[in-house]
């Protein structure tokens, strides 16, 4: 039970957080797409640091043969996987406020979702993983809370566009 | 790193970027997309993705597949010939509300009462979004935020699960743009499923339907296993609100085209000789 | 020579029956001709009528007037009148006791009564008319009651064996009788001969071609065409999807295509215009298909049982946006087996959409043809040998390497969208011109060989024609040199893209050039104005259907156009 204890938490971690980087990287391109350059970068910083940690969790991962879950088998607390963006909390005049304030809400469910973990294993390499993990997530929360604090309030909800939207076809 | 992250639905991204609007429900059904592709092993070149013409039917671009973009409403056609002609490939069609049910809704029922194993997605978001927001055939008939029916569509939406039951359709399912891994996981049965499988999904339109971000309140999963009577379903689909998500109704029947007969004579002119 | 034949009657009656019978028993004893065939709008019942003519060679036009008229009874004849043409030494036989209508017997031609009625119920207790016309005929002609009852048990061996003994008992009672008439008859010569229709012979021409999916759609008079097709799919495999629609039709072909299987379709001109939506497509995706349009009266509904060259303009013209694609034109009923394999060929090795123009004149008719000439024009797909796959890589040649799903490292997405080279849509103005520049240089650079046309003869005056004007032009051709004119005909096969410089050198030493069609417009005209410069004289000889084409008209415009 140990073992696949161990192997459970990190394929879902190895989830987590490329899927936090995938959604990230997309939601960069399509910000830039829509010349929200601001957000557009923030979520670039967002995908390479996903990315860092995803390195680092691939390589514990490694070391251990991890369940061939489904993308629909993980058992996340919410419907996707807590670190991600939800695709209906973006609007492509989203403010660099709003998206940072996002982004924090996802590294506290992260944190959340691996203090859990670290909470109810049995299997002391996971609980201890998982706290350490935990505690990544939760240094990255405090960096964007800082983030947060530096920035002026924010104007308008959603600015509008000065024109209509496109007619593509 | 990489022997752990094999198969991801990235790797069935094709790199062509979206080119829609940030928080459009179409992001979510690309990467159900990608999910049940890379959850269900597919291969990419024995994969078809077929579309029609409107914002949600750019997506096989941006998936590393073989891909059609047709023309307004006749991807369902394209796609039931090109899986007729060549059964060994995994055939998924896919458009929009517009789409699929106003310029090409003959071709829907049809396609429903055919039952050619393919799989056919629709992205309703009530709305044409590459023309600018009119309304289309599932939008609410006092939604007036289109200058073309400034009072609204002033016509009942129609129902597309009830509609696909009534033409026949042996798979119908829905889900929604906020709950991506239940989509992916619903469109990889859709795929294994042998028949026409038809997945309805709710995909908000951040532009032209804001007010569809309260979808997330009111959109519940099913708990129930699929229903396989067709009276019961009748009664569902005429007269639920439509926000109930997951596989809805299921009965298998047989395919078309029924397997054929082999070639059984090479002279195609004996019967012109004198 | 020829002799002409008419037999008329009530829908239901077997006039169609009896003139297969009397065509097929011609054609077993060396003789060719040709059957017509011609209805009212109903479905049963109404009027119908049989159109033989025998001749001794294969121009096959219709006939302008009858020798013989068998009318079976006189119900609505006056519908025909204009198709029916008689003269003074026309023998027509019918009824005893009924009255030959007025216009008929101004005329005064010969008539000859037999009781057709009292000798089919004298003959066998289930006796059908249309089988004493079969003997009465079939005697006219010199065949034997072997060879008539033969043939006619055939054609009824799905039915119970009282029919059969009814018709063989029939046809004898028809021969025994002394109607009294004698008609010289063409002669005839043994050979290796077919008997077949055009719709047929374009469904053999497409499987032959290597077509394997078809998408149908029912449609008048090109249903027969798609039914044949059903049939040979069996045979050699493949499929044949009936669509809820036209639209569906097309796209249906669009998507085997796309899948490397080749492709068809067949419909008439109501049809085609539903379909150019999606025939733009195909030229915009590159995906060949091929639409074969058997046409008929137009605009709208028309006339669908009748024929016409009207779609000329829908078939060049009816795409939107710059969409370059084939239109080719099967010039006589045999030719449809080569022409329609050839568009077939060409619309895969080109990628691109064509459009073939039958009509309703040799898509319904039947007709005795020497063994028709195949299409053996080997032509290859363009594969790519390497790796930096590019679906709509701009060629030299304008042709791209083809790829179909399941090919490994090959795979992109088909677009209707502007696209550049990899098939990515695209709005940019170097895509849209490299694109539109690549797809029509593929059409243009493409050396179609001699088969653009059938020429003959190179005199003074052209007779320039397309599709099945052709057997009408040959036929007025040697009206005129029997009459001192020596002309040079052109029949285009191949109508887009235009052959300008082939054209050309055929027109070389002429000074009048004459543009038959059957249409009200004028379309091959107007086209052919707008398309090139001419050194001759133009002139139109434009009719609409539904009767049809007059060789003896032509020539007689001819006359008239040359006179001093």
């Amino acid at each position: 039970m140990t073992q696949t204890d161990l192997a459970a938490f990190l394929a879902h971690s190895v989830e987590l957080e490329s899927e936090a980087r995938e959604r990230y990287l997309e939601l960069a391109d399509a910000m830039r797409a829509h010349h929200n350059t601001e957000v557009a970068d923030f979520f670039m910083r967002m995908a390479h640091e996903s990315g860092l940690h995803l390195e680092e969790v691939a390589q514990i991962a490694a070391e251990n043969a991890l369940p061939d879950l489904k993308p629909w088998e993980f058992d996340w607390p919410g419907e996707e996987s807590p670190e991600t963006a939800s695709y209906e909390a973006i609007h492509y005049r989203l403010s660099l406020r709003q998206a940072i304030q996002l982004a924090l809400e996802n590294e506290l469910a992260a944190q959340a979702f691996y203090a859990s973990f670290a909470q109810s294993s049995a299997d002391a390499t996971t609980a201890e993983l998982a706290a350490q993990f935990a505690h990544e997530e939760s240094q990255h929360a405090a960096q964007l809370s800082v983030m947060l604090k530096e920035l002026p309030p924010d104007d308008a909800h959603h600015r509008e566009d000065d024109d209509d939207p496109h007619m593509p076809e | 790193m990489n022997d752990v992250i094999t198969f991801k639905a990235k790797d069935y991204k094709s790199g062509v970027k979206p080119i829609w609007c940030p928080g459009c429900g179409h992001f979510s059904v690309f990467n159900a997309v990608t999910k049940a592709m890379a959850g269900l092993g597919m291969n990419k070149d024995d994969t078809v993705l077929v579309s029609g013409i409107g914002c949600s039917s750019r997506l096989p671009a941006y998936v590393d597949s073989y891909g059609f973009h047709g023309v307004h409403g006749r991807g369902l056609a394209i796609a039931q010939g090109l899986k007729v002609a060549r059964p060994e490939l995994t055939v998924i069609a896919m458009g929009g509300d517009g789409d699929g049910f106003s310029i090409g809704g003959n071709h829907f029922m049809h396609a429903c009462r055919r039952n050619v194993d393919i799989t056919y997605v629709v992205m309703d978001n009530e709305v044409y979004g590459m023309t600018k927001g009119q309304a289309s055939p599932t939008t609410p008939m006092d939604w007036d935020h289109s200058k073309l029916t400034p009072h609204g569509p002033g016509v009942r939406p129609f129902k597309p699960a009830a509609l696909a039951l009534a033409a026949g359709a042996p798979w119908i399912a829905r889900a929604y743009s906020g709950n991506p891994n239940q989509m992916a996981h619903l469109l990889a049965q859709a795929i294994e499923f042998p028949g026409f499988s038809f997945l309805h999904v709710l995909s908000q339109c951040i532009t032209f339907c804001p007010q569809q971000t309260d979808w997330k309140a009111i959109v519940n999963e099913r708990q129930d296993a699929a229903l396989e009577d067709e009276d019961e379903a009748a009664r569902l689909f005429l007269h639920e609100d439509g926000f109930q998500t997951g596989l809805l109704y299921q009965r298998q029947r047989p395919t078309w085209p029924p397997e054929a007969a082999p070639p059984n004579d090479p002279d195609l002119t004996g019967g012109f000789r004198l | 020579m020829s002799l002409s034949i008419a037999i008329t009657g009530a829908g239901g009656a077997g006039v169609i029956s009896c003139g297969e019978l009397l065509l097929q028993g011609w054609a077993r004893e060396g003789g060719r001709g040709l059957l017509r065939k011609a209805f009212g709008p109903q479905i049963r019942g109404g009027e119908s009528a049989a159109l033989l003519k025998l001749t001794e060679h294969e121009r096959y036009t219709a006939a302008t007037s009858y020798d013989v008229l068998l009318a079976l009874d006189w119900n609505n004849f006056s519908r025909f009148e204009d198709e029916i043409r008689l003269r003074p030494d026309s023998w027509i036989i019918c009824e005893p006791d009924e009255d030959i209508p007025a216009a008929v017997l101004a005329l005064e031609p010969r008539i000859a009564r037999l009781p057709i009625a009292a000798l089919a119920a004298q003959a066998h207790s289930d006796g059908r008319v249309n089988m004493i016309a079969v003997g009465v005929l079939g005697k006219l002609l010199g065949l034997s009651h072997t060879s008539l009852a033969g043939l006619a048990a055939q054609k009824l061996g799905h039915k119970p064996a009282s029919y059969q003994q009814a018709a063989t008992a029939c046809i004898a009672e028809g021969q025994q009788y002394d109607l009294e008439i004698t008609v010289d008859t063409p002669r005839r010569e043994a050979g290796n001969r077919w008997y077949i229709s055009g719709n047929q012979a374009a469904g053999l021409g497409a499987l032959e071609a290597g077509v394997r999916f078809v998408a149908a759609y029912p449609i008048t008079p090109a249903s027969d065409v798609l039914e044949w097709m059903a049939g040979g799919l069996e045979k050699v495999g493949g499929n044949l999807v009936q669509a809820e629609d036209e639209l569906a039709a097309i796209n249906m072909t669009i998507g085997a295509a796309f899948g490397g299987v080749t492709a068809f379709t067949a419909t008439s001109g109501p049809g085609l215009a539903l379909m150019t939506e999606s025939i733009g497509l195909a030229v915009a995706s590159e995906t060949p298909v091929t639409v074969f349009n058997v046409q008929r009266g137009g605009p709208s509904t028309g006339i669908p049982t009748k024929s016409e060259q009207s779609d000329l303009d829908i078939a060049l013209h009816g795409l939107h946006g710059d969409a370059p694609h084939l239109v080719l034109a099967p010039l006589n009923i045999a030719d449809c087996v080569y022409t329609t394999a050839w568009a077939v060929k060409l619309a895969r090795h080109l990628q691109t959409p064509a459009i073939v123009l039958s009509d309703q004149f040799i898509g319904q008719s039947s007709a005795i043809v020497t063994e028709p000439r195949r299409c053996e024009v080997q032509l290859a797909a363009k594969r790519a040998d390497d790796n930096d796959y590019l679906r709509y890589r701009l060629t030299e040649d304008g042709v791209s390497a083809v790829a179909a799903p399941g090919e490994p490292d090959r795979r992109f997405t088909a677009d209707g969208l502007e696209h550049n080279e990899k098939g990515t849509p695209s709005a940019s103005n170097a895509d849209h011109q490299r694109q539109l520049d690549k797809r029509a240089r593929k059409l243009t650079a493409f050396d179609y060989g001699s088969d653009w046309a059938d020429l003959n003869g190179n005199g003074e005056v052209a007779l320039l024609c397309f599709g099945s004007a052709s057997a009408a032009v040959e036929e007025a051709a040697a009206l005129l040199a029997q009459r001192g004119f020596t002309t040079r005909t052109i029949a285009l096969r191949l109508l887009a893209p235009l052959p300008h410089d082939a054209l050309h050198a055929a027109l070389e030493g002429s000074s009048e050039l004459v543009i038959v069609e059957q249409n009200h417009s004028a379309q091959l005209w107007r086209y052919l104005r707008g398309a090139m410069d001419f050194a001759q004289r133009l002139h139109s000889y434009a009719i609409a259907g539904p009767v049809p084409l007059s060789a003896e008209l032509i020539a007689h415009y001819c006359e008239e156009v040359l006179a001093p």
